[in-house]
């Protein structure tokens, strides 16, 4: 994707975002280290970091690098065990667990590798989740969900269970229940790892289509044809960020 | 979390592993089922009890040899025992104003004959006042006739079922009837009345009570039977009693006094005690089944670690996913309850209805506890398979790492 829409997407972004260069993500100094044993594992590694509103960052770097650790860090699945994170202009670290499970469920989405969907339920329930979650009125659930599905093209594929969908299909309800609540960012921990190149091809269409609306995307990823979609790519490498 | 929300949630995962959930489900409902069986049954059993005993009447106060501990219990036979006289029984009469009328009471078994037909036969030897203090009626003929009890006639009155059974229709007034080595004229049949107080009153022979001490050679008495005034009277006739008997007897109270007070309320504690305990043994296999859900709910959290993370990662809060798997193992322990009671009622039913003797009912009051027992059993045995789930670490649930 060129410069221009990605400037497009953050001046559409509305007055609610501040301008350009305004950074919804920002990491200082942060570090998350993992006690095994007796020895420590430095998955991140005095990490700091910008990341504007409307962005679309790839993540890329070797396997064991830490890319998932910062993922989590920023989506507040994981806390750092130093350093300082802005979330929005809010200070992450020192929320309770409660607050935090609140930041993700309004402000974060998240999508996997391995998709996980819940297999037992069907694409509109899992899509409905977080909404169940949130206590959001059930009459005003249907249509959020089925505009989701519709949004991905899975309209008429809404009452399949998981196991009846192809790959390419689960990720796409998995985007759908990640915007449901309507976040400002979206984290992706290799959306595209399990997928062939096409299915693979469509989930990042997908996420730039997103993007251009104003969502600020985040994107840890192997293949550098993915990573080749984002305006800015970040590597990784034993726990460092080495360079952008 | 809308309740209905929560509810659909587990309902979808319990209905997933529909035979592990079925299998749990049953065996609460064993349990339960169990609880409710017993404790009907213990109920029935004190019901019975007190209807036997409610036949005692009210105003009733028994005197019986010997010594025990414990008012109202069986006596212990053994020590320095004097018999109960009939001089004792005159006594109690006389001395005693809350007391209405005594009758002594002997009691044997002999062989009785007539027209070549014999059979053993329960004698109880009393006097005319029996007849008063056990409301026993006449089919025909007369009862035993007031006079000295120590000088008594040799005649008999018979149970219904012996004059039936030992004179085949003909009519047993003014025959000779021989009970042993005595021969006894018949002089009154009594009318039906059933068992009371453990004795069949329709198949026993009633004579006076010199001739029953004779008969089998006893020197006491086997009981005094006093009827108080009236029934708010018993406890002084009882303090009465036990003055004259006890000065009668060289100042040593070596006899007791049974009330049907006091008999209800030994043979109540005892049925509760022994229902409490059936009870309590059917309660732990409410136990066992609480520990099979607290085994179906931690195989489901492993089970679902990566959903639990997903849940945590779309901001399901600690307090939500406790709920979540707690209100499982409650629609578990809920659902096998109320199948335990369908089943136990059903069970109740068809019991009452062909043991018709034995009053039956499943007791609300059992039908609450259980529900509360199981419900408890889901909660206590669920809240620590939810608490691992809630307390999951989210990042390390998604990566499958636990
Ligand atoms: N819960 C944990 N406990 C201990 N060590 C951990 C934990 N989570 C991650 N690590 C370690 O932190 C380092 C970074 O892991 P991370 O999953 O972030 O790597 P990654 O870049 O995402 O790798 P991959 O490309 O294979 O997904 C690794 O050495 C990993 O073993
Ligand atoms: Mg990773």
């Amino acid at each position: 994707m060129s410069d221009a829409a990605g400037t497009a997407a953050r001046a559409g972004a509305g007055p609610a975002a501040a301008g350009p260069g305004e950074a919804i993500i920002r990491l200082d100094h942060v570090s998350r280290v993992y006690q095994v044993g007796e020895s420590q594992v430095r998955a991140l590694d005095d990490v700091s970091l910008a990341i504007a509103r409307g962005e679309f960052a790839a993540v890329m770097g070797p396997s064991g690098s830490g890319k998932s650790t910062m993922l989590n860090v920023l989506g507040c699945l994981d806390t750092p065990t130093s350093g300082s994170y802005l979330l929005d202009g809010e200070r992450v670290e020192g929320l309770s667990e409660d607050r935090l499970a609140e930041v993700r469920q309004k402000r974060i989405g998240f999508i996997f590798q391995s998709f996980h969907l819940v297999p037992r339920m069907t694409a509109a329930r899992n899509v409905e989740l977080p909404m169940i979650f949130a206590g959001v009125e059930p009459r005003l659930r249907g249509e959020r969900v089925q505009a989701r599905l519709e949004a991905v093209g899975l309209g008429p594929r809404a009452h399949h269970r998981p196991d009846q969908l192809s790959g390419g299909e689960r990720q796409r309800v998995a985007i759908a229940r990640a915007m449901v609540m309507e976040p400002s960012i979206l984290l992706a921990d290799e959306p595209t790892g399990n997928l062939d190149s096409r299915s693979g091809d469509e989930i990042v269409a997908l996420l730039e289509r997103l993007n251009q609306a104003g969502l600020t995307v985040v994107i840890v990823t192997h293949d550098p044809r993915v990573a080749a979609h984002a305006r800015r790519v970040l590597r990784m490498s034993d726990g460092r960020l080495v360079e952008e | 979390m809308r309740r209905r929300d929560l509810t659909a949630f587990a309902f979808q995962t319990l209905t997933l592993h529909r035979l592990r959930t079925g299998l749990t489900l049953a065996a609460i409902a064993i349990g339960v089922t169990a609880v409710m069986l017993l404790t009907a049954l213990g109920d029935a059993a004190k019901a019975y009890v007190v209807r036997e005993f409610a036949g005692v009447g009210t105003n009733l106060v028994i005197v019986v040899p010997g010594r025990t501990e414990t008012s109202g219990g069986m006596p212990s036979f053994g020590g320095t025992t004097r018999d109960l006289t009939l001089e004792d029984v005159l006594a109690v009469a006389r001395q005693c104003p809350a007391v209405r009328r005594a009758t002594p009471m002997s009691m044997g078994t002999a062989p009785a004959e007539y027209g070549g037909r014999s059979r053993d036969i329960r004698v109880i030897g009393t006097t005319s006042e029996f007849a008063d203090v056990r409301k026993l009626a006449m089919e025909s003929g007369e009862y035993l006739p007031p006079g000295d009890p120590r000088q008594g006639e040799h005649v008999v009155v018979l149970g219904t079922k012996v004059a039936r059974e030992l004179f085949q229709g003909e009519n047993p007034l003014g025959k000779t009837l021989r009970v042993g080595e005595w021969r006894l004229r018949v002089i009154g049949v009594l009318a039906a009345k059933g068992i009371s107080l453990g004795i069949d009153y329709d198949d026993q022979v009633q004579v006076p009570v010199s001739v029953g001490l004779k008969m089998f050679d006893q020197s006491g008495l086997f009981r005094i039977l006093a009827e108080a005034v009236n029934p708010q009277a018993v406890p002084i006739a009882q303090r009465e009693m036990r003055a004259v008997l006890t000065r009668r007897h060289d100042d040593e109270e070596d006899f007791t006094l049974i009330t049907q007070n006091a008999m209800l309320q030994t043979f109540g504690a005892v049925i509760d005690a022994l229902t409490g305990g059936l009870a309590g043994i059917a309660a732990i296999s409410l136990a066992v089944a609480g520990i099979g859900i607290m085994n179906v709910m931690l195989v489901s959290v492993s089970e679902r670690t990566g959903e639990v993370g997903l849940l945590k990662a779309l901001g399901a809060r600690r307090r939500q996913i406790l709920q979540v798997f707690l209100v499982e193992a409650l629609m578990l322990s809920g659902g096998g309850a109320l199948a335990g009671i369908v089943v136990g009622l059903i069970a109740i039913a068809i019991a009452g209805g062909i043991w018709t003797f034995i009053p039956l009912r499943a007791s609300p009051i059992w039908i609450g506890v259980v529900l509360v027992l199981a419900m408890g059993a889901g909660v206590s045995f669920g809240i620590l398979p939810a608490r691992r789930a809630a307390a999951l670490d989210a990042a390390d649930a998604l990566r499958g790492r636990h």
